[in-house]
């Protein structure tokens, strides 16, 4: 994610400054986003540079910076654009997980229900701050909440879905070996 | 924080048929749930849930230990005593809705007041005010089928919570509702308890059992792990 797309997104609606575009662009994403002021204006120099957007030359002092038509027509393609998570990214719980499946002295069942409950604490933090926030005002902070909630979700349900998974080919070599004797 | 427990397990278990051929659903459990709590309970199933919570509600009576709810012993209660618990102290709202396809909305929750011996007129009143909080103003004369899933699920809390039941005990209450729905379903079962009810949740849905204040684990008919409490404050 670049702040490039949020700045045009933003000028996209109205002409603004830098510290607008930063206080803007946090409020919009919830505050899951904090973006660096320097970031902002440097991002701003390139976007000028390559002609999406120029300085409206309205206020003599203060830099207010309007989008151009090919900077739109970047957004618009952004936009329509699905994003593609290429590489999966490396997971420090499903390669602790995996490995120790195949260690020998680790009680793998114990390991997963320490996560389980370590994971739904998270999400009842999460759950908390939703049921305060104002289901009328706060969409952008209720939807990246439901972001994070159903994120930690998938995590648990995968959890889960190790478990039984592990137990199932448990309960079959069980099986297999009771038939033999 | 636990207050004067309103539902309190002692080394109670539950498990059918004898010998080799004995089956635990519950091993002796020890529970203490608060006064204003929301608990969940999670867990796959099989593991042992329902059990725990139709021990609560009166539907099923321990084999060994103690339940106590409301300070009573359910196990050693007499059927009439349950019933009348059942109507007075805990609501229960089950996984398939159960309401009666030949009563309106209002029929449905006012029933377990009526079967009290309240009088028609007064229980009636009381459901419509229960309806109303629920956000169904309005549809208080629509039979089941009319509703849709969320406003048949609204209305089966509402007879669970109608007469100021203390305890509202639910198993898998948004079952086939999309997950906006379930969310307003939680929102409401969060405000009973934040009212000073006591909710028990059984689900297998970690985001459900996330808007308890405490969860706890079962796996084979054991409880093995529950959350900490949060921290004052903490978000």
């Amino acid at each position: 994610m670049s702040v490039k797309h949020g700045l045009l997104a933003l000028l996209a609606e109205a002409p603004r400054h830098g510290y607008q575009l930063k206080t803007d662009l946090e409020g919009r994403t919830g505050g899951n986003w904090a973006i660096n002021i320097g970031q902002v204006y440097t991002t701003l120099q390139r976007l000028e540079r390559d002609g999406l957007v120029e300085p409206t030359g309205a206020e003599k002092d203060r830099h207010d910076y309007r989008i151009t038509p090919s900077g739109r027509e970047q957004l618009d393609e952004w936009f329509r654009s699905p994003v593609v998570f290429e590489a999966p990214p490396r997971d420090e719980l499903t390669i602790k997980v995996l490995l120790a499946v195949a260690a020998s002295d680790v009680d793998v069942s114990e390991l997963l229900q320490r996560q389980r409950t370590a994971s739904v604490e998270q999400l009842q933090a999460y759950t908390r701050r939703k049921a305060q926030a104002d289901e009328r005002k706060d969409l952008a902070f209720l939807l990246m909440l439901d972001a994070l909630i159903f994120r930690t979700e998938a995590e648990i349900r995968w959890l889960d879905a190790s478990e039984a998974r592990i137990r199932d080919l448990t309960t079959k070599a069980a099986e297999k070996n009771g038939g033999r004797s | 924080m636990i207050q004067t427990p309103v539902v309190q397990l002692s080394g109670a278990s539950r498990s059918f048929g004898h010998g080799h051929t004995e089956v635990v659903a519950l091993h002796p459990t020890d529970l203490r749930v608060g006064g204003g709590e929301f608990l969940a309970i999670m867990g796959p199933s099989g593991s042992g849930k329902t059990t725990l919570l139709s021990l609560i509600g009166g539907l099923d009576r321990p084999t060994a230990g103690q339940v106590l709810v409301d300070g009573r012993d359910v196990g050693a209660m007499a059927a009439r005593e349950l019933a009348v618990l059942r109507r007075r102290t805990v609501g229960y709202v089950f996984q398939d809705l159960n309401l009666l396809p030949g009563l309106t909305a209002r029929e449905n929750v006012s029933l377990p007041l009526e079967l009290d011996g309240r009088p028609a007129r007064a229980a009636r009143a009381d459901a419509s005010a229960v309806l109303e909080v629920l956000g169904l103003a309005g549809l208080e004369d629509r039979f089941p089928d009319d509703l849709s899933g969320g406003e048949q699920q609204r209305v089966a809390i509402g007879r669970a919570m109608v007469g100021e039941r203390a305890i509202l005990l639910a198993d898998e209450p948004t079952g086939a509702l999309d997950s906006i729905t379930g969310e307003s379903v939680m929102r409401l079962l969060r405000r009973h308890c934040d009212d000073g009810g006591t909710v028990i949740l059984v689900t297998h849905d970690a985001a459900h059992a996330a808007w308890a204040d405490r969860v706890v684990f079962l796996r084979d008919g054991r409880i093995v792990d529950e959350t900490r409490a949060p921290r004052q404050g903490a978000a």
